[in-house]
């Protein structure tokens, strides 16, 4: 097969960091090629660099027959790259067709041929066997309906290559199966998917080839036949990974927390009932829109509950805001790090003591001399990589971010800990070190809820699941019978 | 390499200095356009005629910083003036409990703006502008349009007075009220909270922050700083006028946004009602009319916020 896309020896550096240093990657026309790497490996940049939002400092780009400099996002778009970015570019209260055609409206005459717009779009959406109307507003759609009209805007603009950012990290199994069609497709239509993730097991499943990126630099690249799991881990962080899941051996106590029947009214959450202990890791899986979340976020006061009774060490307690789960000892680490959980604007420093401010008084006014010791000392408890505390939240990795959301509720000796999505968007090395620290946090006595859609993930580090299906606890699974058969039977509805 | 750490170096800087650079530029410039410039007497009657404005502007500081916005400060300043003023005369109170009910008059206003915008989700835009239409209402009510005059000489010295015969008392307390309000934005959970607040409202709820305690405390807070200034400014003016602190909503605004208090300084916000007070020295030195200073002082709110937007993006470039 030729190739379409050619970099060779790209660098790229920022004041104080280079970001990449004489990266190469070759893509090949109607392949699937996977990028990987940890976080702050490059991969974003590299893309970014493609994509003309930033500009090379040396290297060349060969595209589609000849060597081209990208100027603009417009440009590299026009010439036939589009990125597919994990938050997704669509205007949400326009229609479906109008995304797809955005700039490019079908005129005549200076006016919007509509009919023209919405029969061309739903063309599209026909050829690629996807139910959704082009006259529908994005804002209805799902996550995953969106990424499918950013993926047919793509296409309507004769993409030859089509970069997707971590596409499946907000998806169900289900539909990760339907993009992979699409992607198949595409390929079969010769166009060239660069293929961004995470997760390894989708690599192996939908990709050709593989192009591993670490610190910035080129490791290499292979054919997905040719390489294992492990090989691939090994060349993305460097070394041979011990094991992904830390071993713990604490014991487990008496029940700790107790939800009795908790409904939202039937929109998400429906009669859910369960125990966690002291020292346990229970874990919470689910497809996506089960109503792990919604449940979470009702024990923790932020949603209202219709029903249903919450009780910590046998007490029944009224939780109607976050700010009396916090008072109890609960604390909630978002799968939304970003918008939920941090301040990116502010220091690390800040972060850490939002939750307890009140631990960082002195004399009725905040000691700025206190706030630098806790944050210090989470900083190096959980090795959060920066160059400081007064670094703000955004320039963190997402691995980093994630231990400076712990930290807040580390500091507020938080005894129950509900983890959503707890590695979502954070890369292999980091993923290990927080669920060692959930080790750690259970050795201690705490408990330890987590939600996760990630089954390899949810079956390493709990020590009981339950499965959510449609609202409801479709079934419970002991860590003697952890198998990924049962647990997926239950949370598709199949459970016995 | 070099021009990029000169680069970073002089971004640093600009990052640091903010509005005070701007205050530097207009110095530096009236340093050699005019003598009378950097007087004892010029410095003074500067600072003098910002303080109305900038110890207004510490209450808005807040607001803005905790994410909302106060229309209606200028009205609740006027009507604090001016209730003090008729409490006095026409009442015949002490002038200090007329003061203190005046003030708590503007708080609970404050407080009721509080009220509507975090529990009746009014936008705070919407619900200070209505709100600034209602107490002008109240004012001319009250005052019936009229001037209030013949204050007591004590009262005057509020406005007019000097300490140690050169320190103009309202400048005292406009450095009263800044250093105040460093201290409870910087070292109260109360200040901490409301810039939570201003920079993500969901997390600082999740982060068990009492959101709507907070959003109408700042608001509460905000009455009594415009309450505090339209006294003085009724002290300086020798009167309680029904149409004084029409202009001081906004005034205060852009001292805010000129400051660039956002950094997280709320002696910013006196930085940036210098510059606006510098600003107008300088025009009028330099003999510039009237209206087109209005023009000059508009091209300065609008330079300012975008010299700070470049600035930000700079300093963020820098640290990229």
């Amino acid at each position: 097969m030729e190739d379409i896309l050619r970099l060779t020896k790209i660098c790229k550096s920022f004041p104080g960091v280079k970001a990449l240093s004489d990266v190469n990657l070759t893509i090949k026309k109607g392949e699937v090629h996977a990028l990987v790497g940890e976080n702050g490996a490059g991969k974003s940049t590299l893309m970014k660099t493609i994509s003309g939002a930033y500009k090379k400092d040396e290297g060349s780009i060969w595209f589609d027959g000849r060597d081209v400099e990208v100027t603009s996002p417009k440009q590299s778009e026009l010439m036939g790259i589009s990125i597919i970015y994990q938050e997704l570019n669509l205007i949400e209260r326009i229609s479906v067709a109008e995304n797809v055609f955005i700039g490019r409206y079908p005129l005549k005459s200076g006016f919007v041929q509509w009919g023209k717009m919405y029969k061309d779009a739903q063309a599209l959406f026909d050829e690629f066997d996807l139910k959704i109307d082009a006259r529908r507003l994005v804002r209805s759609l799902t996550m995953a309906q969106k990424q499918m009209v950013e993926i047919i805007k793509a296409v309507s603009i004769n993409a030859k290559v089509i970069i997707m950012d971590e596409p499946t990290s907000s998806l169900s199994t289900k539909e990760t199966e339907s993009l992979f069609k699409i992607i198949n497709k595409l390929k079969s239509n010769g166009v060239a998917v660069v293929f961004i993730s995470h997760r390894l097991d989708e690599i192996f499943t939908i990709c050709d080839r593989v192009t591993v990126l670490r610190d910035g630099c080129y490791v290499g690249d292979r054919d997905i036949s040719d390489i294992t799991k492990n090989e691939m881990i090994s060349m993305m962080i460097g070394r041979e990974l011990t094991q992904q899941y830390p071993e713990r051996s604490n014991a487990i106590g008496d029940v700790v927390l107790e939800v009795k029947n908790l409904t939202d009214g039937g929109k998400s959450v429906n009669d859910v009932s369960f125990a966690a202990r002291k020292g346990e890791v229970l874990g919470f899986y689910g497809l996506v829109g089960a109503g792990r979340t919604e449940t979470m976020r009702m024990i923790f006061g932020i949603d209202k509950k219709i029903s249903g009774k919450v009780l910590l060490n046998g007490t029944e307690v009224t939780l109607k805001s976050p700010r009396d789960a916090i008072k109890h000892s609960i604390g909630f680490i978002t799968e939304n790090r970003r918008d939920e959980g941090l301040f990116l604007r502010s220091s690390i420093r800040v972060n850490t003591v939002m939750v307890a401010l009140h631990k960082i008084l002195k004399h009725g006014f905040i000691s700025y001399k206190k706030e630098k010791e806790v944050s210090e000392e989470y900083v190096k408890k959980l090795r959060t990589v920066t160059p400081s505390i007064n670094q703000k939240a955004m320039f963190l990795s997402g691995g980093n971010q994630q231990k400076v959301v712990l930290s807040k509720w580390l500091f507020s000796d938080s005894e129950i800990i509900i983890f959503d999505e707890p590695t979502r968007g954070i890369d292999v090395g980091a993923r290990r070190e927080i669920y060692q620290i959930i080790n750690d946090l259970v050795g201690n006595g705490c408990t330890v809820v987590v939600v996760s859609s990630d089954l390899e993930e949810i079956i390493g580090i709990s020590d009981r699941i339950l499965v959510m299906h449609e609202g409801n606890i479709a079934g419970e699974v002991l860590k003697e019978d952890f198998s990924q058969n049962l647990i997926t039977k239950y949370a598709v509805g199949e459970g016995a | 390499m070099k021009s990029n750490n000169l680069k970073n170096i002089s971004a640093k800087i600009a990052d640091k200095l903010g509005a005070w650079l701007l205050i530097i530029l207009i110095a530096a410039i009236m340093l050699f356009t005019s003598d009378k410039f950097l007087t004892t007497t010029n410095m003074i009657n500067v600072f003098r005629q910002i303080a109305v404005v900038s110890i207004g502007a510490i209450g808005v500081s807040f607001v803005i910083l905790g994410g909302g916005f106060d229309l209606s400060t200028g009205m609740i300043a006027t009507f604090a003036g001016c209730n003090t003023a008729l409490f006095m005369k026409n009442f015949g109170w002490n002038m200090y409990f007329a003061m203190i009910v005046a003030i708590l008059i503007g708080i609970a206003i404050g407080t009721v703006n509080g009220l509507l915008i975090t529990y009746l989700k009014i936008p705070p835009f919407i619900c200070t502008l209505g709100m600034q239409y209602v107490i002008n209402g109240l004012v001319f009510v009250t005052t019936k349009s009229v001037p209030i005059t013949g204050l007591p000489e004590k009262f005057l010295k509020i406005g007019r007075g000097y300490i140690f015969g050169f320190f103009p008392v309202p400048v005292l307390i406009m450095f009263l009220f800044v250093i105040v309000g460093h201290i409870v934005l910087k070292y109260t959970v109360f200040g901490r909270s409301v810039v939570a607040i201003g920079e993500n409202e969901t997390a600082a709820k999740l982060s068990g922050l009492n959101l709507n305690l907070i959003k109408v405390a700042m608001y509460s807070l905000s009455g009594f700083c415009v309450s505090a200034a339209g006294i003085v400014l009724a002290a300086r003016l020798s009167s309680g006028q029904p149409n004084s602190g029409a202009d001081l909503s906004l005034q205060a605004i852009a001292a805010v946004y000129i400051g660039g208090t956002f950094k997280g300084s709320i002696v910013n916000t006196l930085a940036g009602a210098l510059v606006w007070g510098f600003m107008n020295n300088a025009l009028n030195l330099m003999n510039v009319n009237a209206y087109w200073q209005k023009v000059a002082l508009g091209v300065v709110i609008i330079g300012a916020v975008l010299f700070d937007t470049f600035r930000a993006k700079l300093a963020s470039k820098s640290i990229d």
